[in-house]
Parts: C-alpha cells; structure tokens; sequence
C-alpha cells in the first residue's frame, strides 16, 4: 500500500505521516513539527520531501486534502486519513512491529548460530 | 470546446495551491524562528534552508496532483456516462412505442445492410479456410465448377492428363491438386435396397487434403497414397455437414460401406467441421479418389482422355514464387501439352497468345456462386446502404421532433444548471443506445434474412455455403451503427443544445405570427431538409427498382425463337442405364411412340443439352474460305438433335431443310444445320446450304440447312452461333452422350401433360432416371433467377422506402399544422374555406416533394449508369422508370399530406384562437 521503493527512509516518513495524521487533520507544517518532535530531528533533514510524500498519498488515495483555516487563521492545506490511509496505517504498524522485534531479537543475540 | 479551455486553466489552478501550501509553510517557519529570536532576514534564509529545494519539491508536487486529477476525472466520465445510460434507458422505456418505432426501423436498415454484407462475405470476400489461402493459385476459369467439355483441348478446364502434365512439369508450386464435378451418384446407404441418394460428390487428387492442410475430425481424410493404384482405392471422405445431415454424427459411420454407382465405397474419415471444399457456394457432401473415376464409371472413362476438359487444379505456390511466376511457367507448359498430344490442324495450330488464361489468385476458392451474383450483390448494397440511410433521416427528423417537444425540459435542465455538454451528451447517450438495440435486432434479423436470400437465390433448389456472422460481418455491422448515431443523433442534439432558455420557458405552442414550417424560425428547417433527402433518396431507389423490372420485363418477354409456352423438355440419364448404339436408338424410338400416342402432344424431337437446361457444348469449326481473325472465331456452340427438331421445339427453318428420321437412317450421314446467326457469320454471301465444314479437324459434314436463331440457354444478349448435328449418327455425336433430353410440343398448357409423359416414360424402361419434367417457362424463369431476384429485392426497397419518406412526410406535416392551428384558424375566421386550407397545405408540402424529386432525379440519373451492366435492352435514362418514380413518390406524398390537410381544415376558429 505504501510506496516501498524509496527504501527504508521514505517508507518511514510515510508511516509517520499517517502516524501524525491519526489523530486527526493537520497541514503539513504541524505534521513536519509533530515529526521533528517525536524524531528529534533525525527524520527530516529536508523538509521540502514531506510536501513530495504527503502530495503522493494523496493520489495514492491514502489521504484526503482539503482547504481551510489553521489557527492563526490562515488558509492552510489539511490532510486528513481516507478509509484505505487508516488501513494502511494499521498494517505497517504490525509489520513494523514484527521487524522490530525481529531487528532487535537478531541484534540481541548472545551465540553464533550453528552453521 | 470546452475542454480546450480546462486543461490550461486546471494546471494553473494545481501550480497555484501547491504555491500557496509551500509559502504557509515558510511563512509558519519564518514566524517560528523570529519568535525564537532571529531576524526577519535571517529567519527567510534558515526556513528555506530547512526546507530545501524549493522548486523541484514543487514540480513533484503539481505531478502528482495533476495525475490524481486526471483519475478523478476519468472516474467522474465514467460514472456520468453510467448515468446517462441509465437515464436514456429510462426515458426510452418511458416512450416504449416511440423507442420501439425506432429501434424497429433502425434494426430493419442495419439488419439488411448486414444480411447483405454477409453474403458479399461469404461469397466475394472470405478466404478459404485452409492453411496459407493467399499461396494458392487457381488453374481453370473460377465460375466452371461443375463442367464438362468435351472436343478439343480447352484452356478454361484440365483434362486429367494435362493435369498430370502441369503437376509433373511445374517448378513454381509446392504442391498442385485438381478436383472435379461427377454429375450425379447415385448412392445407397445402409442395407441393400435402400432409396438411391444423390449427395454431391467431388472428385480430388489424393493430395488434396495434405495440400490444403485440412484435417480429418473424424478418422482420416485421404493421404495422398489414394493415386498410387488407380481404381485401387474404394474410399471416401465425408464433409462434416453431411456427417451431421446423413449421419446424425454417428461415430460409426466412419468405416462403413455404402453403394456409389453399384460399388463398395468405405467411409473413411469426417473433413474438419469448418471446411467446405474448394467450390464456394457448392459445399460436397462426400470426396472421392480422383482416381476412382474410370472404375465408378466405366462408361464414361476420363483419366487417360486428354479431350475430355473437366478438372479444375489449385497450386501451392513454393517458397519464394508469385503468381506472375507461375503464370509465364504455366502458360508455355500448358500450350505445350495440347500441342505436343494435339490430334488435328486446329490444335497443332494452338497459339497461346489467341487466348485467355485462367490462371489466378486461388485463395478463395472456385465458384460460380460468385460469378453469378457478385454484381447483383453488389447492386443490393448500394441499395440497402440508401435505404439506411433514408432511415437515418427518418430517424433524426423524429428525435428533431421529439428535442423540439423536450424544449421545455431542456431549458429547465440548463436554468437548473446542467452544463449544455453534458446535455448533447445526454441526448447523444440515447441515441447511442437507440443505434445499439437496433443493432443487436437487425443481427438477428440479418441472420435470418441472409439465410432468406439464400433460399431465394436457390430459386427451389439449394445454395450450400456456409454463413457466418464472422468479425468481418459484426465489424461492419459496428461501423454502421457508429455512422447511423453520427447520422441521425448529431442534429437533435445539436439543435437541442441550442435551446434559448427564455423561448422555451415562454410557450411551447407557436404563436400567430409563427409561421410553422418556419420561413423565418430556425425550427423546422432541418426536418424539411430530411424530409427533401429522404424524398430524393427514395427516387434513387424507385428509379433503379424500376429499372431493374423493366429490364426484367425486357428479358422475359423476348422473342425466344421456341414455341415458349407449349414446350415440355423431359431429362432421362441414360447413362446410369448405359444405353448406347442399337439399345439407344430402340430406347428412343419406344419414347417417340409412346409420348407421341399421347393426346394432346403436337410433337416429338429430342437433343443432347436441351433447352435452358443449363448445359451447353462448345466446338471448333473449319469454313472454306472463311479466315478466322481471333481464336474465339472458329468456336461455335452445337447440340445434337433428333429429327423434325425445328418443328418440335416451334422453330423456324429459313433456308434449305430440318433433319428428317430418314437422315438417322441414313448412316453415316455427315450433315447438319447451322442457325441463322453462324450462317451469316460463315457465310456473309448467304450461300451456306450444300458447303462442307470440318469440325474435330477431320469430320467433314454438309450443311443442308438454316435454323432461325433461337434463345435456348440465355435470355440475355444475342444469340450466338450454332451448329447441330444428327443424335444418333456416332460420327457427329460428338460427346459419349451422356444426356437425353426430349422436347415434347403440346397443344395446350404443357405442364397438364407433366405426369402422362412421366407415365409414359415409365412404361418403356421403369428403372429410367427421371430428372426433370419441366414446361419451357419454368425453365426459363430459373435461368434469369438473379434478375428475378435483385429486381424484387430492389422493388421491396423501394417500396420500404416510400414508406418511411411517407411516414416521415405525414410526421412533419402533423406537427408543421398543429403549431399553425392558429394561424389556420385566424384564417378561417377572416372567410378562408376548407377546401383553401387544404390547397394551402398540399402546396407546402408538394413543395418539399418536389425539390425532393427534383433533387433525385439528377442523382437518379448520375447513379443509375452503375447499374447498366444487368440491365437488357433499358437505356441510361430510361423515362418510363423515371416518369413511374416520380408518379409513385407524388401520389405517396398526396395521401400522407392528405390526413393532416383534412384535419387542418376542421379547425375551428374559436378553437384555435383560445388556445394562443
């Protein structure tokens, strides 16, 4: 469902664009802070390709944009999670999961295994 | 239009949100950092920094926008077009008699372009279906299919030598095979004692089927070692249709025995189901070894007879070859082998450029189906494509009438804000379903019709050839319907998109001043535009009709020469008995006495090939003096004859003498008639009686006198020359007679004396095969079968034509004359009587007829020269075709005005003049 070929990076921006979008519609910039927030900053080097990932979830049907105000009542651009967007955001949260847990039972390993 | 303008626009629009989603960002980071202490400066350079490149984010952006508009708008298109279906499907059931008037009319046009379409297809277009059609080449004239001749070496047609000849001398073909036509087997199957069966039969080389690469479905087809032992091979394999026919598609019929000619032929295999031999439109039943001819018919034995012309041969081109190769190879070969076996002067003097060659394209196959009717199906097209087209006019003019009765909710629709496209897409949705129903009934209807025609083509006996409703037929059928919506749904959705909201909104009914037939509006002229077309149309179709009937008529009220309507001609196989020398001439002599002693019979003469029996025989003669300029000048057709022939067929004798029985005895006599055309042609100087000419370059035979020309096979054209001999001298009996025909001359209606000839003939050798009884007249009528039939085809056209110009002209003169009720009205308040409104009324609508008529005319006569190739003795401009078109289209015109002119005089004026 999400976009794969950017390897891990891009794939890990896309789920914590649908991350930051469940708990509601936010425009791009609350989703760029909530981001840098959570990573620290690591993520998002750049953040001209949030705008990139979040146009492409849009056409790939995962997000739903629409106009309106922000706060400080200005016109603002507002994704919001469609049907598939909350789908897809539950299985990449389980698969991320399982690889974690994966990652980190392999990197935890105390024996070589037998060959 | 429209969309010109929205692709521009919509990209702007995209390029502009993406702008103004980037610069909020900005602006949010800007305002961050000054609230965080940077400068103003400062912050601008650290926001965009951390955004990165800009532009190129941008780019990004617009493209993916740009591709999920493009989605949205292809699912929008789509899910309107649903829309429109849905709705013009319920509009059309809401109007169940107007769509059913509709989509009536149309399946009729696009059902008989169709039916025609597929027999044009059947027999002109398709292909064989054997591997590689476009390799074969055929050797032979294609429309010979079923002939045999018998004389000299002939070119149209392989003896079965000369086969082997070209088979064993050819470089230029893989592979060559030949076929050719038994006349009648006679068949049993099943226990001894069963009905004879006369399934159609084909003689093929062994190779056939290998060459062809048509496989068996059943058993086996024939491998090519069926040659090897001549009259070694006692099998046969069954075409599939005849497998299901005959043999229900019983298994086990493959491997058994059946009787052909008193002989054990077994049944070895089923050809693949879609092959139909090499004769379209002549499909066998059953093939035979080539050579197993001689051995089923020792009486008549061909495969070493090099006079004996009666094969027809197909080549495999090799690898690498053209036809043009294996033309310049053939055509030394074959002259050649008739010069090399030549018996005579004449064909020692074989030149090969006096003729002309049959050698051509074989990937369709031989036929003289298509001979024959090619250019009346052709006529038929041309007919039938006007004939859609004039009810595509009708069509349009009332869904013009109906757009104009929708005005109102047209214009309510557009007050209400429906986009004007996407209400000509509305109208042309319905249209587009209109043409679809009538295309999916005029294919049924075109299955059935073109099954019909066939039948009708048959003329009482059959046509086999396989119809199919193949990609071909349901593609053209398509692209008809595609140029029947263009046609007839384009004006009223055009027109109906011009709907002025504030007219409309205002009254639907016109106003006094509104003249309807609209001088001045814009609102009728298109209807009386189609109504003029449709008129002209249907003069076109009238004018050919009739001049095919004319010429029909030309045809069967020629002078034949015969006593037309007092002769029987009676067919007996004497070959199947084999009779022949002193059984032959007893045989005939106890038929003379017998159908002579029959009251009411005039007389008595018999010939080989009858009259309009459909066989002929052709010869080459020798005329002292006479110096032959072309090949064909030497060829000269002949029959032989009992004596008293002219008296006994009504003819005329014009100089010297008829053969007398004496002439019989008088054997071997060496004499014979000429008719009146061969007389003059031989003899310019009128001096034929008492000349000698020589015929088979060595028998000589004196011409004692001149028969007035006759038409005995053909009503069309002149008559050609002719020569006859005696039937029972041997010498001159030129072919191993195979044929007795007996002209009987009755005093009264001939076929009254049909079952007292079969009496008699029974009661001279009951087991005589009897293959026909038939009074010269029925005769006559099944040689001119394709004239019959594409002039009473042409003339239901016509007729179907005139309706719908009349039911189109009634329409518009209704609606014209209920939209003037008040003007009518105001005039019969101001003194105007009944029979003024009337006149005023016709007048209007005569006009229309008239320009209509005017305008057919010269297309009429600009078109009509196209049929000039089937017509007899009807000039180009033919006025009595003309003068009954025009008189036939008038007097319509008259009675579908009339009703509407009757009821606009009743208007009343109080009436009228309330309704505005």
């Amino acid at each position: 469902m999400l976009d794969r070929d950017g390897g891990l990076l891009r794939g890990t921006l896309d789920v914590l664009i649908l991350k930051a979008l469940s708990w509601g519609p936010r425009h791009g910039y609350a989703v760029a802070e909530w981001i840098n927030m959570v990573t620290d900053g690591a993520l998002l080097v750049e953040e001209g390709p949030l705008y990139t990932a979040l146009h492409r979830l849009e056409r790939n049907g995962l997000l739903v944009g629409e106009w309106g105000y922000s706060d400080n009542n200005r016109r603002a651009k507002f994704y919001e999670l469609s049907r598939e967007g909350k789908q897809g955001l539950r299985a990449e949260v389980s698969s991320w999961e399982r690889y974690a847990h994966a990652v980190g039972k392999a990197l935890s390993a105390t024996t070589p295994a037998e060959a | 239009m429209r969309r010109v303008f929205r692709i521009p626009f919509t990209r702007g629009h995209i390029a502009r949100e993406v702008d103004d989603e980037l610069a909020f960002h900005i602006e949010m980071r800007v305002q961050r950092l000054i609230a965080a202490g940077w400068s103003v400066d400062a912050a601008r350079a650290e926001a965009l920094r951390q955004f990165g490149d800009v532009a190129n984010v941008r780019d990004d952006c617009v493209t993916m926008d740009q591709q999920r508009e493009r989605a949205m708008s292809r699912a929008n298109l789509f899910g309107e077009l649903q829309q429109d279906i849905v709705f013009a499907l319920r509009t059309l059931r809401r109007n169940a008699g107007f769509t059913a008037i509709i989509v009536g009319a149309l399946a009729l046009g696009i059902g008989a372009n169709t039916a025609i379409f597929t027999l044009i297809d059947a027999v002109v277009v398709r292909t064989l279906p054997v591997s590689h059609p476009e390799q074969l080449v055929a050797i032979g004239d294609p429309s010979r299919v079923s002939s045999f001749s018998q004389g000299s070496p002939r070119i149209d047609l392989l003896s079965a030598p000369l086969f082997n000849d070209l088979r064993a001398g050819s470089r230029s073909f893989s592979g060559m095979l030949a076929s050719g036509h038994p006349g009648r087997l006679d068949v049993r199957i099943g226990a001894s004692g069963s009905e004879l069966e006369h399934p159609r039969g084909r003689f093929v080389s062994a190779n056939y089927f290998q060459l062809l690469g048509v496989s068996a479905s059943r058993g086996r087809v024939f491998d090519g070692g069926e040659d090897q032992n001549v009259g070694g091979s006692p099998v046969a394999t069954i075409s599939y249709g005849y497998w299901t026919r005959r043999f229900h598609n019983d298994p086990s019929a493959i491997g058994q025995t059946i009787i052909v000619q008193d002989q054990k032929i077994t049944i070895i295999g089923v050809a693949r189901e879609d092959f139909a031999g090499d004769i379209v439109g002549a499909a066998p039943d059953l093939w035979l070894p080539l050579t197993m001819h001689d051995a089923l018919f020792p009486n008549l034995r061909l495969l070493d007879d090099r006079s004996s012309s009666w094969l027809l041969a197909l080549g495999r081109l090799a690898p690498g070859k053209t036809l043009e190769q294996a033309r310049a190879e053939l055509i030394p070969l074959i002259s050649r082998s008739i010069v090399a076996h030549a018996t005579g002067p004449s064909a020692k003097a074989f030149s090969a450029d006096r003729h002309t060659w049959f050698i051509s394209s074989g990937a369709k196959g031989f036929s003289r189906v298509r001979a024959t009717f090619e250019a009346p199906l052709f006529t038929l097209m041309i007919g039938v494509a006007l004939l859609l087209v004039i009810i595509c006019a009708n069509v349009a003019n009332l869904l013009l009438a109906r757009a104009i009765a929708r005005g109102r909710e047209m214009a309510v629709r557009l007050a209400l804000g429906a986009a004007r496209n996407r209400l000509v897409r509305q109208l042309l949705t319905e249209s587009t379903v209109l043409a679809a129903l009538g295309a999916g009934v005029g294919l049924l209807l075109a299955w059935w019709a073109s099954h019909g025609l066939l039948i009708l083509a048959a003329d009482g006996g059959t046509i086999p050839l396989s119809l199919r409703l193949d990609y071909r037929v349901l593609l053209f059928t398509l692209a008809l319907s595609c140029l029947a919506v263009t046609v007839f749904g384009l004006a009223p959705a055009l027109r109906a998109s011009r709907v002025e909201l504030a007219s409309s909104m205002r009254a639907s009914a016109s106003s006094l001043a509104g003249s309807a037939l609209g001088h001045r509006g814009q609102r009728a002229p298109l209807g009386k535009l189609l109504i003029a077309a449709q008129v002209a149309l249907s003069v076109v179709l009238l004018v050919g009709a009739a001049m095919l009937v004319h010429s029909l008529r030309n045809v069967q009220t020629v002078e034949l020469g015969l006593d037309r309507d007092h002769l029987l001609i009676v067919d007996v196989d004497i070959n199947a008995r084999g009779y022949s020398g002193n059984r032959l001439t007893n045989l005939v002599h106890a038929l003379q006495n017998r159908i002579t002693s029959i009251p009411g019979v005039a007389a008595f003469t018999y010939s080989v090939n009858g009259i309009f029996s459909g066989s002929e025989s052709g010869t080459y003669i020798q005329v002292p003096g006479f110096v032959p300029r072309q090949a064909d000048d030497s060829s000269i057709a002949y029959d032989n004859i009992g004596p008293e022939y002219a008296r006994g067929v009504g003819g005329r004798i014009i100089q010297g003498r008829d053969l007398t029985v004496a002439d019989e005895a008088r054997y071997p006599a060496g004499i014979a008639l000429l008719n009146e055309s061969a007389a003059k042609f031989y003899f310019p100087k009128g001096n034929a009686i008492g000349q000698f000419v020589r015929f088979s370059d060595s028998i000589a035979v004196q011409i004692v006198g001149v028969m007035a020309d006759t038409r005995d096979h053909t009503l069309a054209g002149q008559p050609g020359r002719r020569i006859y001999f005696p039937y029972l001298n041997t010498d001159t009996a030129l072919t191993t007679v195979g044929n007795l025909r007996l002209e009987v001359l009755t005093k009264s209606e001939p076929s009254a004396l049909v079952q007292q000839v079969r009496k008699a003939i029974v009661a001279v050798d009951p087991s005589l095969p009897i293959d026909g009884v038939d009074p010269l007249t029925r005769l006559m009528q099944q040689s001119i079968r394709e004239e019959r039939l594409v002039a009473r085809l042409a003339t239901v056209f016509g007729v179907l034509a005139l309706v719908l110009a009349g039911i189109g002209l009634y329409g518009v003169m209704t609606y014209a004359i209920t939209r003037r009720t008040g003007e009518i009205g105001l005039r019969a308040a101001l003194g105007a009587d009944r029979i003024d409104v009337i006149r005023m009324v016709l007048f209007d609508a005569l006009r229309l007829v008239g320009a209509g008529i005017v305008v057919g005319l010269g297309l009429a006569l600009a078109s009509t020269r196209l049929l000039q190739a089937q017509l007899h003795d009807v000039g180009t401009v033919d006025p009595a075709s003309i003068a009954a078109a025009a008189v036939v289209l008038t007097v319509s015109a008259v009675i579908a005005v009339l009703i509407p002119a009757l009821r606009a005089s009743r208007v009343s004026p109080i009436v009228a003049l309330r309704a505005e």
